[in-house]
């Protein structure tokens, strides 16, 4: 429900014509048509960069922050069957902290690629082991600095 | 837990540090998981969803199937038949794109 409602603060404020947020929610989502930015991914059929940015109105992909890498780096994990969620935190060791084997890691790196919708050679994809080394590497491919 | 110990360095896919392995395992070892990453590769590139969930979840098993394997000779004709399978799997993405 608040994700219903930071969706629709988003939206009003990109095209401030709208009225604030405080209208029912409701009515809001019948009157104005979401457009969702459609992109293959492996795991689910939405991200919650989908969410926060549903209705964009440029060609280009949403900005990416370190804040939102480590937002997506995280749900591509917990969806992946052999993590337990509730043991998952950006510094844990995908073989000593979670268990994890090498063909396990192989695979968590092609959902990163599919997420992030770039290649990862294969040197340096052996050796990211946490999640923050993977935030750290795609960060720095994609030049996002803060 | 020696025993473990012992099954787990001849492992392909092992879960100790590189440095436990020997030189020629290490390499193997490297093999396996580059075939492994190539062939996840290629079967993304198959255009139906159901058949490229299949192949996925074939080579999965494949894989883990043969995971505690340490005759190197054995290793060796495993990866030689996965490369067969992804040369096999290339051709037929090659047939059906022309």
């Amino acid at each position: 429900m608040a994700a219903r409602v930071l969706q629709q603060c988003v939206r009003s404020f990109a095209r401030p014509s709208l009225r604030l947020c405080t209208r029912n929610v409701a009515v809001r989502a019948t009157a104005t048509p979401a457009v969702f930015i459609h992109r293959p991914l492996s795991f689910a059929a939405e991200s919650p960069r989908t969410r926060l940015f549903g209705q964009s109105r440029y060609g280009d992909l949403p900005p990416l922050t370190l804040e939102t890498i480590k937002e997506r780096v995280m749900y591509v994990l917990k969806l992946y069957d052999k993590i337990n969620p509730e043991k998952l935190q950006t510094s844990s060791h995908f073989m000593k902290d979670l268990g994890l084997d090498s063909l396990d890691q192989v695979e968590i790196i092609m959902a990163m690629e599919d997420e992030f919708g770039f290649e990862i050679p294969d040197a340096e994809a052996e050796k990211l082991m946490t999640p923050e080394e993977i935030v750290q590497y795609i960060a720095d491919k994609k030049d996002v600095y803060e | 837990m020696k025993t473990a110990v012992v099954v787990l360095l001849g492992m392909s896919a092992s879960r100790l540090p590189p440095a436990a392995l020997s030189l020629k395992q290490f390499l193997q070892r490297q093999k396996v998981l580059q075939i492994y990453r190539t062939l996840l590769r290629t079967i993304r590139q198959v255009p139906d969803e159901a058949d490229r969930r299949y192949l996925r979840d074939w080579a999965r098993g494949e894989f883990r199937r043969n995971k505690e394997a340490t005759n190197q000779d054995a290793i060796r004709m495993m990866v030689t038949q996965a490369r067969n399978h992804l040369e096999e799997l290339q051709k037929s993405l090659a047939l059906a794109r022309s």
